[in-house]
């Protein structure tokens, strides 16, 4: 309770003062609220009550039919549950890897010193390259990457002592959130061909990997900057303490990151459920995810506006529920650290 | 005894075989997968998922009706086969796309089925797309299920008010538009629409422009192509005819909704089924939605004619526009050259060449049965199936249309104007050679669309798309486009 | 892996080795393994990732897009055609859909690009920092040339007589949309950041917009807009607007879309100024308050220098976001009317559609260049100031 009223304008607000700021936040809240009443209101609509022209209160302007909610539910029954499944897997699945990989990460860059030899570096990311291109070219994965991890090996083990320029911790992650530049349009034919290689399309493992890839830069960089708001001394004592560094990430720098944890979380949840462009590319019938099912309610006949109604409010539901119960820990979490940039 | 029982087990035996229809060589396809593509319906899906339990139970074989966005659908089938994923059997697409689905091998040819196939009842099905639409460089690769081509629905109500009648060219259709323009058509107060027109880009205007344009392009039939000239391959959008065409066409704007550029057909035929627009130019939907009381506010007020024409065609020697006769316009009707123009091409099925053999003869058993009259003569009249008439016998027959709910004069009258449109000895093909989407949906939909947009003159519209056309022929190889523009239009040479 | 290299260096802020350790020998040397492994361990995993997901697509997309694709029997084939669709775009046919229509000179634009000249003279003549004169020169001449060509670009485009292109499209989306975000969330947060009643309700509320699906918001948005069928059509029609539509307007489209944009985005700015606020300690402002100062001078002189970091960083990942806006666009106008509200990711996406994939590769690209350009700029003339002490 202590914590929530620091950082208040600690100034009592003339009634004038407080009328105004309700006016202002009450206009906007209709600014938020509005479309999502237009939304619910729509999906009890019969067509012709679309087309026709606005109207606006149920039972009032017009009598509200479950039709859509009928076509949903029951007759496209599991033509709506399997999306919904495939969205909830993939998101969840997808948020938990790239909370867990982004987050060592980012601890991972603030406390140890990485000091990997450009040549190094370039000689991997070169092996990496021809395992890509092998494998684009259908030679079997199992073959690809031995024979490119193996030509790594052999470049690194013969050359390394040559390499004097290294890479700091800066520059590694600032490559990491660089990622997040990348315009998903720029590589969608190559992810495509690469999970086609290996016979991945159209299936949950496909997405759950290119969002974990697609939103780790977001993760590094949001725990990084909250890392460095830890206080030290707890750690150093442990280490101290003889704690590996395993030790210490789990049991003490975790749990006192559990606010900038969840908002985080919530964040890249929010990004993998709504995600679009690369569902899209990614998936056919059997791993299709929510957002392309509204999508395709624009079929021929132009959007079918009352299923697709329905079809954003299930979808918003969960999430809309997690941000409330989070919504302590979003202000909370997210910031800390940026603050100081 | 025994004798009798095993008798009636025969009769009853051949029963069950008669009653199951399709004639085709293998047995009940009992085990068999077949996993359909098309788009996220209710159109076109609804019927597939609807009747396959009833083929199954038919003879055995499992549909999976898999559908995607429709906007995905082409790519989805391309990449599906293109990269021998192949998780697809069979396709219900559109024949526009077999181009680049028939020249690389990807369907399988069904002329030797089709043949065979006596419960097809091939015949019945329109010339045009037996002949055209379903066939690529001589073969048979589609089924038909639906016969897509576009039509002028006007509001009979309104015509006979104003003592006018239903248009014949398209200078008919901009004086209606005019006269009706800015009244209140549907009792509302508030002012309406002569005419709406899907101008839409990305969406369907590249479709609605041609419906303007094919009548002055092209009067000596089908096999005369509309696109380009059979000898040199140079395209016909740079002729005056064109030019015309593009007036026409912008014209129609006047009397249109003010954002009709952001109309798609969705908002189109909304707007027409609910009593906003005098005219509008669309495909067979609007027939079965407006007699639909869940969309429809003009029930019983609607009428469809073939699409307008004209008095003057462009002769392709001088590049010039004539006057309709004998000779310019050998199909003319009243001296007005009508060039109906099957957009799309009509949906139809098709066969992954690359599925297994028992697979193909139970996909193309389903195709075949959900195309045979006694399936697709009631599927055309439920709107929600957004099958449209595309068989002989689906529009002589009036009882399935009252049945649906169309008074007797409406259904006569659509049935007249499909009637004329699938008789029609010069329908416009659409166009189905490699890339065509480059030609139609980036040079031509976007110069359209900045023409609309008042960014160009008609004049530099018209330059720019021939200019457009000609870099994308050039690129691909002069002949090779010759050739393939001939083959789709079965033009020997 | 270890031999041969200096010893672990001491993670930042510990002690320089443990005093009084109770582990003996082996006991330490594993725990001092372990950290060796552990280090590796804690990066590799996200490393790994990103090279194969990133780095390699991003290589693969050059290669496509210095091709064209087509079909030959069997398949399709990427043929080799060097730099023709980075050409076609920047030159040929396509530069009036990317660039835009350049105008023709006029008085204006000669004023206009007069100044852009000045600038950048006084951006070359400015004293380099002392022992890099060559570097910063280059730097600083690369700067000109990049920033100039923006400058007289946008110049020739948005000055009456040109019109700009999908390039111009996507930074005015950026520009504009972002500082209205900005203005609006730091606005909300103020006003939530009072001790009044219902902040927590106002807080949850305005934290909705940004978790629907952007494709949702598009088609939400676009029967809003609909002047026949959306719920503002009698009003739009009762102010005597009925002939006039925003769909047929190139601006009034561009504008539809960053309200769109706006309404689903300002939630994002909204949250983190307001925890921003309200954590800044509260004894300066009372401090403040103590001392006399009003409102305004409050905000300036201590919260303001308070958020600035918060808000360099946020603009920051805004800007990167913003930049590929494409669902907006697409849905509201199909990148109607003509090119007018097509944005970069929009143009590779039709592309893409209609199987260029060349041309939808060299759009991408451009676009990374840009964004790349424009997040290094920013972080030079923006984010330095604002987050140098004061």
């Amino acid at each position: 309770m202590g914590r929530r009223r620091r950082g208040r304008i600690a100034r009592g607000l003339s009634p004038w003062a407080a009328a105004l700021s309700y006016v202002l936040l009450g206009s906007w809240t209709a600014v938020v609220v509005f479309p999502l009443y237009w939304i619910l209101v729509t999906s009890f609509k019969l067509p012709v009550q679309v087309y026709a022209g606005p109207v606006y209160v149920p039972f009032v302007d017009f009598w509200p039919s479950l039709h859509a909610w009928r076509y949903i539910f029951v007759d496209l029954r599991n033509d709506t549950l399997r999306p919904y499944v495939n969205t909830v897997v993939v998101a969840l699945t997808s948020s938990v890897l790239a909370l867990v990989l982004g987050t060592a990460a980012g601890y991972g860059l603030l406390r140890f010193r990485y000091r990997p030899r450009l040549g190094v570096v370039l000689q991997f990311v070169g092996s990496a390259l021809l395992v890509g291109v092998a494998v684009g070219l259908n030679v079997p994965w199992e073959i690809a990457v031995p024979a490119g991890g193996g030509l790594f090996l052999v470049l690194w083990s013969t050359t390394r002592r040559r390499f004097h320029r290294s890479m700091a911790n800066e520059d590694i992650a600032l490559w990491m959130i660089s990622q997040r530049i990348l315009p998903p349009v720029a590589v969608v034919i190559p992810i495509y061909v690469l999970f086609q290689r290996l016979g991945l399309l159209d299936t949950w493992v496909a997405l759950i990997v290119t969002y974990t890839a697609v939103n780790l830069p977001i993760v590094v960089w949001l725990m990084r900057d909250y890392f460095r708001n830890i206080s030290l001394e707890l750690e150093e004592s442990a280490a101290i303490d003889g704690a590996s560094p395993f030790r210490i990430f789990w049991s003490i720098v975790l749990p006192l990151s559990a606010p900038g944890l969840a908002a985080t979380f919530l964040l890249v949840l929010v990004f993998s459920w709504n995600e679009y462009l690369l569902a899209l590319i990614l998936t056919g019938a059997n791993a299709q995810t929510l957002p392309l099912t509204i999508a395709a309610q624009n079929a021929t006949r132009g959007p079918q506006w009352w299923y697709m109604s329905v079809l954003i409010l299930i979808m918003i539901a969960p999430v809309i529920g997690m941000a409330i119960a989070l919504e302590r820990f979003i202000a909370r979490g997210l910031l800390v650290g940026a603050l100081k940039g | 005894m025994k004798r009798r029982l095993s008798l009636r087990m025969a009769v009853l035996w051949a029963a069950g075989t008669l009653v199951a229809g399709p004639a085709w060589a293998a047995g009940p396809f009992e085990g068999v997968s077949v996993n359909i593509l098309t788009f996220t319906g209710p159109q076109i899906a609804e019927p597939l998922q609807r009747r396959a339990p009833d083929f199954e139970k038919l003879t055995g074989a499992k549909i999976n009706v898999i559908t995607v966005p429709f906007s995905d659908l082409y790519q989805k089938m391309l990449t599906d086969m293109a990269t021998r994923t192949n998780s697809y059997h069979a396709f219900v697409f559109a024949p526009q796309w077999l181009a680049d689905f028939a020249t690389p091998g990807y369907l399988e040819a069904l002329t030797s089925r089709v043949a065979a196939d006596k419960a097809l009842q091939w015949q019945d099905i329109a010339p045009f797309f037996r002949n055209f639409s379903a066939v690529y460089a001589g073969r048979n690769y589609t089924v038909p299920v639906d016969g897509d081509f576009q039509m002028v629905y006007y509001r009979t109500d309104l015509l006979a008010q104003a003592g006018l009648r239903p248009p014949e060219t398209w200078d008919d259709y901009l004086k209606i538009a005019a006269a009706l323009d800015k009244k209140d058509l549907n009792g509302d107060g508030t002012p309406d629409f002569g005419s709406c027109i899907a101008k839409k880009r990305n969406a369907q205007s590249y479709w609605m422009v041609w419906s303007v344009a094919g009548s002055f392009l092209q009067s000596q039939g089908t096999r005369q192509g509309s696109f380009f000239d059979l000898d040199t391959m140079k395209p016909l959008v740079g002729s005056e005819a064109f030019a015309e065409a593009l007036r026409v066409y912008v014209a129609t704007g006047k009397y249109g909704p003010p954002d009709e550029l952001n109309w798609d057909v969705g908002d189109s035929r909304s707007a027409f089924v609910t009593g906003r627009c005098a005219l509008t130019v669309d495909w067979g939907d609007i027939g079965t939605l407006a007699i639909d009381p869940k969309t429809s506010k003009v029930m019983d007020k609607v009428g469809a004619v073939i699409l307008p024409g004209t008095h003057r065609v462009l002769d392709r020697k001088t590049g010039k526009l004539v006057p309709c006769d004998r000779t310019t316009c050998p199909y003319g009707v009243h001296g007005v050259n009508h060039a109906p123009y099957a957009a799309f091409g009509g949906w139809s099925g098709g066969i992954n060449a690359a599925a297994p053999p028992r697979v193909k003869d139970a996909a193309y058993a389903f195709l075949s049965y959900m195309s045979q009259p006694a399936q697709s003569n009631v599927d055309v009249t439920i709107g929600i199936t957004g099958f449209n008439p595309y068989r002989t016998s689906q529009f002589k027959s009036l009882d399935l249309w009252l049945k649906a709910g169309m008074s007797r004069a409406a259904a006569q009258n659509y049935l007249g104007a499909i009637e004329a449109s699938l008789n029609s000895p010069n329908m416009v093909l659409d166009l189905r050679i490699p890339q065509n989407q480059r030609y139609q949906q980036v040079v031509l939909d976007t110069a359209v669309a900045k023409l609309l947009a008042r960014q160009t003159t008609i004049d530099q519209a018209v330059t720019e798309i021939s200019e457009g056309w000609e870099a994308i022929t050039n690129e691909l190889g002069r002949d090779k486009q010759l050739k393939a523009y001939r083959e789709t239009l079965n033009v020997q040479r | 892996m270890t031999t041969g290299r200096p010893r672990e260096a001491p993670a930042v802020g510990a002690r320089a080795s443990p005093s009084g350790s109770v582990l003996t020998g082996p006991a330490r040397a594993l725990t001092a393994r372990l950290g060796q492994q552990a280090k590796l361990l804690f990066l590799w995993p996200a490393v790994l990732m990103l090279v194969f997901l990133s780095i390699f697509p991003l290589f693969v997309s050059v290669y496509v897009s210095l091709t064209r694709l087509e079909f030959v029997p069997g398949g399709f084939a990427l043929r080799w055609v060097g730099l023709a669709n980075y050409r076609k775009l920047l030159f040929g046919i396509e530069q009036e859909h990317f660039l835009g229509l350049l105008a023709g000179p006029s008085p204006v634009q000669q004023v206009a690009l007069g100044v852009i000249a000045i600038g950048l003279v006084v951006v070359l003549a400015r004293a380099p920092r002392p022992g890099r004169a060559l570097s910063g020169l280059l730097g600083r001449s690369l700067w000109a040339v990049a920033g100039g060509a923006v400058a007289w670009l946008l110049a020739r485009t948005l000055l009456p007589g040109g019109r700009p292109g999908t390039l111009v499209t996507t930074l005015t989306y950026v520009g504009v949309g972002v500082a209205v975000q900005y203005g609006l969330g730091l606005g909300l947060a103020v006003l939530c950041a009072q001790q009044i009643a219902g902040r927590r309700f106002f807080r949850v509320v305005f934290l909705l917009p940004m978790m629907i699906t952007p494709v949702g918001i598009a088609y939400t948005f676009r029967i809003l807009m609909d002047l026949g069928k959306g719920p503002f059509a009698p009003a739009w029609r009762g102010l005597g607007l009925a002939e006039v539509s925003w769909a047929s307007d190139p601006w009034g489209a561009r504008i539809a879309v960053m309200i769109g944009d706006v309404w689903q985005w300002t939630p994002f700015m909204f949250v983190v100024l307001l925890a921003a606020l309200e954590s800044q300690p509260p004894e300066l402002l009372e401090a403040a308050t103590v001392d006399g100062a009003d409102r305004w001078q409050t905000f300036w002189q201590i919260t303001w220098p308070q958020i600035a970091p918060v808000t360099a960083t946020l603009v920051l990942i805004r800007i990167i976001e913003a930049f590929k806006i494409v669902d907006l666009p697409n849905v509201l106008t199909s990148g109607g009317p003509g090119t007018a509200t097509e944005s970069l990711t929009l143009h590779a996406f039709i592309a893409w559609r209609t199987l260029d994939l060349g041309g939808s590769a060299a759009v991408a690209y451009l676009l990374l260049l840009v964004v790349t350009f424009a997040v290094v700029a920013y972080l030079r003339l923006v984010r330095r100031r604002l987050t140098e002490p004061t």
